[in-house]
């Protein structure tokens, strides 16, 4: 009898094993195959970038939108290929980045997470032959570049639509990682709600993830609870844009702003604009540079000038319909339009970006932290090195920075 | 105030809904001898499962009994190496979390970022619902909310004043004497196995369906391994789970609160370990009989054998 289990017990594993292999191990085989370079054409003009993704790229948030730029890129150059990582933890890039040099052959390796930093550093210097691309970091090497592409100007224009829609005056911000990237959104989105609406104030909480739709939830459920009626967020999930819906559909209306990815169907009555972000230009511009033996390891930075930053919830709105007429019904004071409606403040406001840093910029002085202590002066603004090591709330943020 | 305690205490039903499912699960698994460690990986598929089917259907409910089915189903391994086999229970346990959150990443990779149109609409208790305060607590509240307290009960009731429950109890105990009396103590066992798998699913069902209403890798997130901790938080009691489980489901929501104050999220997480060792500690120091835990937990039966 007991035999007979052992027999029984061997057959289910092998089943198993099949099933794995079938599901698992098949389907990479198969892109792989995909990805080998045509016979016909000559190996040297062709290149190979390989991606690593913090989170899965269905994640609807950043690694979806780094996937749709590389899906952009590869179809505009015809001698790229590309090969993905995703879900890659930040402590385990190390790994993946030896495989997709050693393994995959990739001449260019793009790591898209802060926390990839010094991993993408050290493998530079442990092959000297290849470029990496670290995006958000600051830490450069001679065949180690930076890249970004920054929503911090969209944050501003969320701020001013949040200033004038609030009833509360409290403003909530469900953030991930203490880190300058969420500093430099949490500040203009709190400058562009200062704009219009000196009262209101900023309040946030830390999920410590980049993809946790559960905390992200219970973090947006408090700041509603504690009467937050207008949130935006940094994480990589939908879920506070749920929560805001799921409120706005019981009678209690929460405005959202949808970040990175059009989320604006997850909450339509709730989303009221957002950041959206367009990473196919940057990463056209980079593989160019490098093939064509341009690239050197500058840092590049793309805002609202260079169309990567774009305002908006949904694909070609700017403003979900259903609030244009109150933010046109709004009027503020500005020092620079006098009286003037929201709506147009944003969209002038929204032009002067797409301009340059030049003519507006959300970090023009004076700005004060909420110490106090006066950061940038009078007749200043922010430069480029401030901005990426920002290390402080504006005025009109509650609480501090946890350590 | 009174909006952030209301509120505070409406999310903590929600937040203890899995782990008090999966916890009642698990004790009445241990109650009849068996360590069961597979808890996060049958609960994994079972939130996997029960996406797909809702997706795929439209139909929340089917997804439910579907997620239950395949619960049950990859806890039969747990149960034929441990009862059928007599292997050791607890590297049985660990190897199902192992395969079932392997399985179900696998499962549901399509079906990440996907959000599922289906609503589980709070449901009211008539009456009920219209009381100050309480009734926006306790009678406002997802279905699985009253499923989980009711199946608790029910498990209660079930474990301490039934024929069954007896049995089930008595083979924890002593199988040997359970045996002489006529009692198939590999039945119970399975039996018990298989109900411990369902109601680990159950919990999986609920975070996919209900609290997220999508599916991400890991979104269990070690809500089977505080439910065993749970089991003997509540001494093994399904009652006591009851008032356990919401305790702790209050800490996951209170962490955001609490944040301003500058409390670390670490510590909160470590909470229900601490307190399980701290209560596993006072009670073994005062009187060890009243630990009541099932003396033949984690030991294999062989007919036959003494």
């Amino acid at each position: 009898m007991k035999k007979l289990y052992v027999v029984l017990g061997l057959v289910v594993l092998c089943l198993v094993i099949a099933v794995l292999y079938f599901k698992v191990i098949a389907p990479q085989d198969v892109t792989e195959k995909e990805a080998v370079v045509p016979e016909e054409a000559p190996v040297e003009t062709r290149m190979k970038a390989g991606f690593i993704y913090v989170g899965p790229v269905g994640d609807y948030g950043w690694s979806h939108a780094h996937d749709q730029g590389r899906i952009f890129a590869e179809k505009q150059l015809p001698w790229l290929d590309t090969v993905i990582v995703e879900s890659v933890s930040e402590s385990d890039s190390a790994r993946i980045i030896d495989r997709l040099v050693q393994e995959q052959k990739c001449d260019v390796v793009f790591t898209t997470s802060f926390g990839y930093m010094n991993d993408t550093v050290a493998a530079g210097a442990k092959y000297p032959d290849n470029i990496f691309m670290h995006c958000s970091g600051f830490k450069r090497a001679e065949n180690v570049g930076t890249y970004f592409g920054d929503l911090y100007q969209m944050y501003y224009l969320n701020g001013i639509m949040a200033g004038v829609l609030t009833k509360t005056n409290k403003i909530g911000y469900v953030a991930a990682f203490p880190i300058p990237e969420l500093i430099r959104h949490i500040n203009a989105y709190a400058l562009g709600l200062k704009a219009v609406n000196p009262d209101a104030k900023v309040h946030v909480k830390w999920t410590y993830a980049w993809y946790g739709p559960d905390k992200a939830k219970e973090a947006a459920q408090a700041l509603i609870a504690e009467g937050c009626d207008a949130l935006a967020f940094t994480e990589d999930t939908p879920a506070v844009i749920e929560v805001g819906q799921e409120h706005s559909e019981m009678g209690k209306q929460i405005y959202t702003f949808s970040h990175y990815s059009p989320m604006q169907p997850y909450g339509v009555d709730s989303v009221v604009s957002g950041q959206l972000m367009d990473w196919g230009g940057i990463y056209v511009k980079i593989l160019k540079s490098i093939k064509d033996k341009t690239w050197d390891n500058k840092d590049i930075r793309w805002l609202a000038n260079e169309k990567a930053a774009m305002l908006g919830g949904a694909p070609g709105e700017i403003i979900n319909p259903k609030f244009v007429d109150d933010l046109k019904k709004a009027m503020v004071n500005s020092k620079e339009f006098g009286k003037i409606s929201a709506y147009d403040l944003i969209l002038k406001r929204y032009a002067q970006m797409q301009q340059g840093v030049d003519i507006f910029d959300p970090y023009d002085g004076p700005i004060k932290d909420n110490k106090g202590v006066v950061r940038i002066k009078q007749g200043t603004r922010a430069s480029k090195g401030e901005l990426l090591s920002i290390d402080y709330y504006v005025d009109n943020v509650e609480g501090s920075i946890p350590k | 105030m009174e909006d952030i305690i209301i509120s505070v205490l409406q999310r903590t039903m929600i937040a203890g809904t899995p782990l008090l499912l999966a916890t009642v699960g698990e004790i009445i698994c241990e109650r009849s001898g068996i360590l069961n460690l597979g808890v996060e990986g049958v609960m994994s598929v079972g939130a996997v499962v029960a996406f797909i089917v809702t997706f795929l259907t439209g139909q929340p409910w089917l997804g439910v009994a579907a997620a239950i089915v395949a619960g049950m189903a990859v806890s039969l391994i747990h149960a034929f190496a441990s009862v059928t086999l007599q292997a050791n229970q607890v590297v049985s346990g660990l190897a199902l979390t192992m395969l079932g959150l392997g399985l179900s990443g696998m499962l549901g990779k399509p079906y990440i970022g996907k959000p599922l149109a289906i609503k589980m609409n709070s449901f009211a208790v008539p009456f009920l619902s219209d009381i100050p305060y309480a009734g926006k607590i306790f009678f406002n509240q997802s279905p699985f909310f009253f499923l989980a307290v009711g199946l608790a009960l029910l498990a209660w009731f079930f474990l301490e004043r039934t024929r069954f429950g007896i049995k089930v109890r008595s083979t924890g105990e002593n199988p040997g004497a359970t045996e002489t009396h006529g009692v198939n103590v590999s039945l119970i066992r399975y039996i018990c196995i298989l109900i411990g798998g369902g109601f680990s699913a159950l919990a999986g069902a609920h975070l996919s369906i209900s609290y997220s209403k999508s599916w991400i890798e890991g979104m269990t997130a070690g809500r089977g391994w505080i439910a065993i901790a749970l089991t003997i938080f509540a001494l093994w009691n399904p009652g006591k789970a009851i008032f356990a489980a919401f305790l702790f489901g209050g800490i996951f929501v209170l962490q955001y609160l609490l944040q301003p104050l500058g409390i670390s999220p670490n510590f909160l997480a470590m909470l229900p370990y601490a307190t399980t060792l701290i209560v596993l500690l006072l009670i073994s120091l005062k009187d060890p009989r009243k630990l009541n835990a099932p003396a033949k937990l984690g030991e294999p039966y062989k007919k036959g054998e003494r």
